[in-house]
Formats: structure tokens, C-alpha cells, sequence
């Protein structure tokens, strides 16, 4: 590693993009003198697909497609996000059903987001056992969406107007297996989460943020409930099937690590009682209703609730089938400000569980810059990928 | 530490939970889209008449085709066109499924393969000979001799599907 002096007895430690903690490209710059780091620095854009503008280029149905690909753990709040403000723009609702479906996709996808998440964090604490315990577990979840959309990440449950498939009783049955088992282990990571004497001296009193802070910088989900603030999509806007199925804030006035623990594992609680409620109340009728092919000219902010926090999608239409702009805000951007402030004071080797501890998502907050080295071609025709002129190859 | 002797005792005895990957498989379920799969009929011509409506639906740009007359002298598919180049970027591709929904003759299929690998970005593209599945038991390859006015109808009359 490169350490560059600034001055007398302080370093910068330059970590990234290779990332050594989550497998994701980011680059930070600690400050550090001797083993407490005064300062950090976030560098982000390594993952930039430009999928805001390709989404200009294209028609809404396409478009959809596009956003369940921004993030790769919630796609299905992102097409979510989507559709519910395309749905705004042209004045269709879907039908409760279909409302009630979304959303649990949306609970069952926070459950597997949540416990990635534990395992995540668990594994940076050094504790690998829970995660691959939580990881096992996680599988459960998967294959409940497995069955329900074939697919384990790309649910693709959306289209415009309402969504793609339905949940029998037969799926209903294994669902709530699936969520009574995924309870019961729940149950056990919160004992050793908030009992295991070495994970609690990694994590308690760790990357602490006031409620005031957390305020300030704009923290959001978890992350900011695990201050106190109470700010939650599905609370403070309900969208969607939320209005029906009212959700409990889960909130934990620590605003240290732990905190950030229990108050996901407490919002696993939340959502098999919500997956549990809805499948006992799914409303008959229809999946889907039509949708004009233009939307009419508009603009709209469509809020929604990932896992990770408050994600926003701002659309404007100019009265063709095209969005003339769609632009996405994603929680983990919120959330990284907290970083640049909670890290000081903390030793080095805190930092892996201090960032995994926000549940940073770098490739959903990676839209802002594009990397172009001198020489490299910018864009690739068809014709010189097939000539092997792209580069990269051998 | 006879508790911690126990713990390790019962996983041993416990089913794994892990596959052996490459020689285990898990089987995936009917709605999974994997690598795309161009369909033939049961005589051997290609459902694909090239229309690139697929093309067009694709959300990522990923599919490439190009068309070319069909005679009945040398017939690859059913109608006036057929797609003499059709290729898939599978580095662009993301699975969606869209272009399965927006083909008219139900040509191109996704289906259960996920293993899919290559070298570089000249390997990706998948050309139609890598996407075209076999020739069926009893039809033969294209391009057929066919009777003339045969095979004139590009699009076959449909039921809905019953899956
Ligand atoms: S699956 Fe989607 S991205 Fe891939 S070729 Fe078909 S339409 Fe394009
Ligand atoms: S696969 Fe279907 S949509 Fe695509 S060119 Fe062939 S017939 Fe047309």
C-alpha cells in the first residue's frame, strides 16, 4: 500500500478502488496519524454505466428494464421507483393486487438485502462463521423469489400499470415456511449480535453519530434510524400497498454500530410480519392495467423505500415515449456524508466495518463521472468489437 | 467445551448445504432466463424471419440483425425474410426477456443455460450458428428446397400459450 506524507506524523492511506473490504470499486483516503484516522475522503464513479442517459434514448418499457439494473441487490425497488412514478405521470393506478404483490417482493427483498448485510458486516468484523450462517440462511429467501420470478436478483416483477406474475396458494404455503424458518434464525442473530462479547467490542460505541448529525448530513434508512430520526418512505409517504398495511418504524437511539445491527435485524421482524399480513390479505383481481403507450408531459418524484434507505426517482416527460430525464438518487449517496464525519476519531482497522456498517451500494451510486484515459475509444462500433478493436481481448 | 465438541459433532452428521458445483447442477425454474435460444420448427426451418423487432425492443442493444430474401430454392424460414446474420452481444445483454416477448413468430427463446464464458469482447457476440438450436429428429438443415407456396405464411397461426 502507498502511503503519502502530508505532514509531521500524519498519513494518508490510499484504500481502493480495489476495495479490500466489500467487493466493490471505491476509493477512500484516511488521514491517519499513528492508528486514529482524522480524516477521510470518498471518492466514487468507478462504476458508471450512464444508465440515466441511455434511459433519454429509450422508451419507458425499455426504460424499465434499465432500472431494475441500476442496483444489483434492489432492482425490484428500483423498477418499483419507476413504475410508480411513470404510473403518476399518465394517471394509472395498478391494480391492489398488483400493488400488493410489489410489496411483497419489495419485503422479501429487503429480507435477503438485510441478510446479505449481516453477513457483509459480520465478515468484516472478522466473525465468518455468522456469515456464512446468514448467508446460508439468505438462500432460504432466494429461493423464495426464485420461485416466485425464476430469477434470484432480476425479479423483474414490474411492467408499467402493474406486475408480471402471480402468487398461488401453493407459493403462498412455502413463502410462509420459508419466513417462519427465516424467523427463528433471525431470532438467533439478534442474541448473538447483541450478546457475543468480542462482535459487541467491534461494534458498540463504534462509528457513533448523534441524532443531530445524522440529521445534518442527511443519513437515511437504517442508517439514520439507528440515530433516532425518524425517517422512513413507507411511514412518512406510503406508497403503493403501505397505505393498507401500515409498517412500524423501527428505531434505536444507539447510533452506533450495534444500533445499526438491531435496527435491521429488527426490520427483518417487520418484514415477515408484513409478507405474513399480505399474503393472508392479497386482494383479488387483476395483475395489470393498460398503459398509454405516451406519457403525457410532466414531471414527477416517485420516493420509495430500499433496503438501504430513501431512493428517488425524478421523471420528466415531454409527452412522448421517451422520459426526456430520469434522474435516480440512491440511498448509499446519501448515506456516504455520514462516513467523512463518523470516521474520526476511529482507529484504522475500524473502517471496513464502519463503511459496511452504512450498507454501501457502490454500483446503484455510481452515475455521476465517466473514466475516459487518453486513446481509449470512447464508443465501440459493432463492427470493431467483432474485430477484436476493442480491446481487452487476447 | 463438550457443548463446542457437540456443535461440531452434529454438523458433521448434517446434510451439507453447499453443491458441488460443476458436477451438481441446480435445476432452475421455468420463468429463468438464461442463454437465448433461436428456435426452428419441427421440419427444420428457422422461426426467425428477421423482422428485428427484437432488435428494436431490446433495452440494451444488444441483438443485431440483418435480413435477406428467402426463395423457395433455398428456404431457411417460413414468409419472404429470413435473418441471414443475427447476433447477440451477450456482454450487453441483461437477461431481461424482452426481446422473447416483443417476436412475432416466438423465435427466440431464453432458456436454461447459464454458463456462459468467454475471452474477449470479439468472443461475445454470439453468432446465429452458436444461438440456433439443433436440427429436429425428422427435419432437415437449412437452407431446404421446399414446394413452391409452401411455405408462404411468415407468421404461423397461434394459440395462446399453455405453459
Ligand atoms: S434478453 Fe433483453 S437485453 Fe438480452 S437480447 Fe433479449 S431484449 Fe436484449
Ligand atoms: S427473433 Fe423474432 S423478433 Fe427477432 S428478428 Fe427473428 S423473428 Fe424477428
Amino acid at each position: 500500500m502507498e502511503i503519502k506524507k502530508v505532514d509531521e506524523g500524519k498519513f494518508v492511506v490510499p484504500i481502493g478502488p480495489q476495495h479490500p473490504a466489500l467487493k466493490e470499486p471505491g476509493h477512500f483516503e484516511f488521514t491517519v496519524d499513528g492508528e486514529i484516522v482524522m480524516d477521510a475522503k470518498v471518492r466514487l464513479g468507478f462504476v458508471h454505466r450512464g444508465i440515466e442517459k441511455m434511459a433519454e434514448q429509450r422508451t419507458y418499457t425499455r426504460d424499465l428494464y434499465l432500472m431494475e439494473r441500476v442496483c444489483g441487490i434492489c432492482s425490484h425497488v428500483h423498477g418499483t421507483a419507476f413504475t410508480l412514478g411513470v404510473e403518476k405521470l399518465a394517471g394509472v393506478t395498478a391494480p391492489p393486487r398488483a400493488q400488493a404483490i410489489r410489496v411483497i417482493i419489495a419485503e422479501l427483498e429487503r429480507i435477503h438485502s438485510h441478510l446479505l448485510w449481516l453477513g457483509v458486516a459480520a465478515h468484516e468484523g472478522g466473525f465468518d462463521t455468522l456469515f456464512m450462517y446468514s448467508w446460508r440462511d439468505r438462500e432460504t429467501v432466494m429461493d423464495l423469489l426464485e420461485l416466485l420470478s425464476g430469477n434470484r436478483v432480476h425479479y423483474s416483477a414490474n411492467v408499467l400499470g402493474g406486475v408480471k406474475f402471480d402468487i398461488n396458494p401453493v407459493q403462498t404455503d412455502q413463502i410462509r415456511r420459508g419466513v417462519d424458518y427465516l424467523e427463528e434464525r433471525t431470532q438467533f442473530y439478534q442474541k448473538v449480535v447483541t450478546t457475543d462479547n468480542t462482535f459487541l467490542g467491534r461494534t458498540r460505541g463504534v462509528g457513533y453519530m448523534s441524532r443531530e448529525q445524522a440529521e445534518l448530513q442527511g443519513a437515511v434508512g437504517p442508517t439514520a434510524r439507528a440515530s433516532g430520526v425518524t425517517r422512513d418512505v413507507r411511514v412518512d409517504a406510503p406508497y403503493s400497498f403501505y397505505p393498507q398495511t401500515p409498517v412500524q418504524i423501527v428505531l434505536d437511539d444507539g447510533g452506533d454500530l450495534t444500533a445499526r445491527f438491531i435496527v435491521r435485524i429488527k426490520e427483518l421482524f417487520e418484514a415477515y410480519r408484513l409478507v405474513r399480513l399480505l399474503l393472508d390479505n392479497l386482494p383479488e383481481g387483476e395483475l395489470a392495467t393498460r398503459m398509454p403507450r405516451r406519457i403525457p408531459a410532466g414531471e414527477v418524484i416517485s420516493r420509495v423505500e430500499a433496503p438501504r434507505g430513501e431512493l428517488m426517482y425524478f421523471i420528466r416527460s415531454n409527452g412522448t415515449d421517451m422520459p426526456e430525464r430520469v434522474k435516480i438518487r440512491t440511498p448509499s449517496l446519501c448515506n456516504w456524508g455520514t462516513i467523512t464525519s463518523t470516521a474520526v476519531g476511529l482507529k484504522l482497522a475500524d473502517m471496513p466495518m464502519l463503511l459496511a456498517g452504512i450498507d454501501p451500494c457502490f454500483s446503484c451510486n455510481d452515475r455521476m463521472i465517466r473514466v475516459r484515459r487518453a486513446g481509449e475509444p470512447g464508443v465501440m462500433t459493432w463492427d470493431q468489437i467483432k474485430a477484436g478493436k476493442g480491446g481487452w481481448s487476447v | 467445551m463438550l457443548q463446542g465438541f457437540m456443535t461440531t459433532l452434529k454438523s458433521i452428521l448434517e446434510k451439507p448445504v453447499t453443491i458441488q458445483y460443476p458436477e451438481q447442477k441446480r435445476p432452475v425454474r421455468s420463468r429463468f432466463k438464461g442463454r437465448h435460444v433461436l428456435k426452428r420448427y419441427d421440419n427444420g426451418l428457422e422461426k426467425c424471419i428477421g423482422c428485428a423487432l427484437c432488435a428494436a425492443a431490446c433495452p440494451a442493444d444488444a441483438i443485431f440483425v440483418e435480413a435477406s430474401e428467402n426463395s423457395d430454392e433455398n428456404r431457411y424460414s417460413p414468409g419472404e425474410r429470413y435473418a441471414s446474420t443475427y447476433e447477440i452481444n451477450m456482454m450487453r445483454c441483461i437477461f431481461c426477456g424482452f426481446c422473447e416477448d416483443a417476436c412475432p413468430t416466438e423465435a427466440i427463446v431464453l432458456g436454461d443455460n447459464y454458463e456462459l464464458s468467454f475471452t474477449s469482447r470479439t468472443d461475445a457476440i454470439y453468432p446465429k450458428d452458436m444461438l440456433l438450436e439443433p436440427v429436429p429428429e425428422d427435419g432437415s438443415p437449412t437452407p431446404q428446397k421446399v414446394p413452391a407456396g409452401a411455405f408462404d405464411r411468415a407468421i404461423p397461426l397461434m394459440q395462446d400459450a399453455t405453459d
